[in-house]
């Protein structure tokens, strides 16, 4: 059962967020890789630097294609840092992908739009139709409690289709995803790979599990854009995923003020309602929003424990304001939510019943006819009422206060 | 001659893949039965899979997953034979007759025998009698104390106070089929094998050796083909590292000369 005592004690990360693990001491293995990159000195970071040169050219020297690098971007300011090492740094003409799923905000929109004269490069942007994506919307919210699924399968998807029929070798990738949970270390120099697509971005699902539902028909040429190439395509032009963050120094803060400084990067005018930063996730309404609510519903946390963990790693935030940021918004219901069932055509009741069918039983109980679970600050608390039929409940009584 | 084999070995740890440093640091790093499949599209030569969970405890903790999350060490190696297209040895855990059966019922060829060579070794003996040699894999962690390369049980955390050299051979006269040997200060550090250690134990058994532990480059393998008489190169991290890596790693060696079985995919057929 998850309780008090199952938190980071440097960050604000639960121990059962997927794929973490907390060490002996109490301190979960995304600070322990944070820590490594933390010490690696400057002469560490030259040598990465001169690996990264290394690697780029053997893969380059592969290349057949017209463009130098291909870039899958969706306008953010980690595409525009990406550009900014890639074009700016090192001369080099990438070719930029989006895979856009609609969702857009529309300080996304600009930058996504000024993103390629900016930098003078061609950008390529591939989004299947608003039918389908209603579609997807409503089949990956039934099917897993994520109506994003359409977006992490494009955006995972779509470049490795373009570099294989444009023939570009090197897609330069940005952050090191990984290190949200602690995965693997510095020096592992992990590539992207199908498995890290289906295993941990998709959840095991593929595009297959979306066809011929009779509410929400779709075919398997509507989903064209989700069909990851073969393993023979990809070893035909030698496509190779590396990333950024793994060579030189990841620091989101620091890196938007530069695209601001530079490349006239604009973050959110209004705040986020459910986490604190400004910069991060504008090309998707829903992910900063229900997508991510919806991680709180399953799992007890949101993307503010995400980030104040993060900027806590970094040194941009102590501990106690990590826990304030996350009282003030990893339980908030957010506005987008009406946006969304308007534009799916969804009442509010069908969405938490069908939400609630995805609580971890490992992390809520029900009393009182509420949802409660334990606090990062200690104790519990009710999050709100429950929808799910009470033939449902079983899994979740507990004989509540321990 | 006999082709050389490239086998990946994966680490299965309270219903999570994971990466192992040292024996000491693990690492989820997700789903094993789809890595089993990757593996099979391949083309590795086997599978070794060993199941390092101490607790009896598989959950990886969340359920929207397709795949389900299997929360038994039956029905983890049930489902990932299904997806093997490769002879599958499965270690951990394994103390009885009873153990042996079952695994080979769910669809292992081969176990492999850690704890069991130090706990029984009358049960490794009937073990090889009743389901033959050639199923029976000793697993053997090495760890240099004082100079000397020690076999260690458990984990790697009980030294046998035997020499590796002996405790391999001693695995050979209780029938033992093969040795899986690795090297615990090499575990994840990809500074390369303990060529020495597996030169000394390959020259001295006549039953095939099968190296782990160390690799961080494809050259690694080259290595111990070239300066040991191992039957196989094995390794765990490095094949999650990088995409085909087990067709990559089997190309290199290919294309060296060297005498692995030609690199081949076999994707899986979907919809």
């Amino acid at each position: 059962m998850v309780n008090e005592a199952n938190y980071c004690k440097v960050c604000v990360a639960p121990a059962h967020a997927v794929n973490m693990t907390l060490d002996e001491d109490n301190v979960c293995s995304a600070c322990r890789v944070a820590e490594q990159f933390e010490q690696l000195s400057d002469d560490h970071w030259a040598r990465r630097k001169k690996r990264f040169e290394r690697l780029v050219e053997s893969i380059k020297s592969q290349n057949e294609g017209d463009y130098d690098c291909l870039i899958p971007v969706s306008g953010g300011k980690d595409s525009y840092y990406q550009i900014h090492k890639m074009a700016t740094e090192y001369g080099l003409k990438p070719l930029l992908v989006t895979y856009h799923g609609n969702n857009y905000l529309p300080e996304g929109d600009y930058n996504r739009d000024r993103m390629r004269h900016v930098f003078d490069a061609d950008h390529l942007m591939v989004g299947p139709s608003v039918s389908v994506l209603k579609k997807m919307n409503r089949l990956g919210f039934k099917m897993m409690g994520d109506m994003n699924w359409h977006a992490h399968c494009g955006i995972f998807t779509v470049p490795i289709q373009v570099a294989v029929r444009y023939k570009i070798p090197l897609i330069i990738w940005g952050e090191t995803a990984w290190d949200i949970s602690g995965m693997y270390d510095p020096d592992d120099f992990v590539e992207f790979s199908a498995q890290m697509r289906h295993d941990n971005a998709l959840r095991g699902y593929e595009w297959y599990d979306f066809l011929d539902d009779e509410q929400d028909p779709l075919s398997s040429k509507d989903l064209n854009w989700a069909k990851y190439p073969s393993d023979e395509e990809i070893l035909e032009v030698g496509v190779r995923g590396i990333y950024v963050g793994n060579f030189f120094k990841w620091d989101p803060n620091a890196h938007t003020q530069l695209v601001k400084d530079q490349y006239g990067w604009k973050e959110k005018e209004e705040p986020f309602e459910r986490t604190y930063r400004k910069m991060s996730n504008l090309d998707d309404r829903y992910e900063n929003g229900i997508h991510d609510l919806l991680k709180f519903v399953k799992f007890g946390y949101g993307r503010a424990t995400d980030h104040a963990s993060k900027d806590i790693r970094t040194g941009y935030m102590t501990r106690d304001e990590g826990i304030e940021m996350v009282r003030n918004y990893d339980h908030v219901v957010s506005s987008d939510l009406y946006y969304w069932l308007d534009y799916v055509d969804m009442t509010e009741d069908e969405f938490w019943r069908i939400a609630d069918g995805f609580r971890d039983p490992r992390v809520w109980w029900i009393e009182d006819g509420q949802w409660h679970k334990y606090n990062l600050w200690g104790g519990s608390s009710a999050y709100g009422k429950v929808y799910l039929p009470e033939s449902e409940w079983a899994k979740y009584l507990r004989k509540e206060p321990a | 001659m006999l082709k050389k084999r490239v086998i990946p070995v994966l680490l299965l740890r309270n219903g999570y893949l994971v990466q192992s440093k040292k024996f000491s640091k693990y690492q989820n790093i997700g789903n094993a039965i789809w890595a089993v499949r990757r593996m099979s599209e391949w083309g590795a030569d086997e599978l070794i899979y060993l199941d390092i969970t101490q607790d009896g405890q598989y959950d990886a903790k969340r359920d929207d997953l397709r795949h389900g999350n299997p929360t038994s060490i039956e029905a983890i190696v049930r489902e990932m034979s299904q997806s093997a297209f490769m002879p599958m040895t499965v270690g951990g855990g394994i103390r009885t007759l009873l153990d042996i059966e079952k695994r080979l019922q769910w669809g292992a060829d081969k176990v492999s025998l850690n704890t069991l060579l130090a706990e029984a070794p009358n049960l490794v003996e009937e073990a090889a009698k009743e389901f033959g040699s050639q199923c029976i894999v000793a697993s053997i962690d090495s760890k240099r104390v004082d100079g000397q390369a020690i076999a260690f049980t458990h984990g790697g955390q009980t030294s046998t106070e035997w020499t590796t050299l002996d405790w391999a051979k001693r695995a050979e006269q209780l029938g033992c089929g093969e040795v899986l040997l690795n090297d615990i200060d090499a575990d994840g550090q990809q500074t390369g094998y303990n060529i020495d250690l597996i030169a000394e134990v390959t020259q001295a058994l006549s039953i095939p050796v099968i190296a782990l532990g160390g690799a961080g480059e494809w050259f690694d393998f080259e290595d111990v083909l070239s300066d040991t008489q191992a039957s196989a190169v094995a390794a765990a991290n490095l094949f999650h590292y990088r995409d085909q890596s087990v067709y990559l790693a089997k190309k290199h060696l290919f294309d060296s000369g060297f005498a692995v079985r030609k690199p081949e995919l076999q994707p899986f057929i979907t919809k």
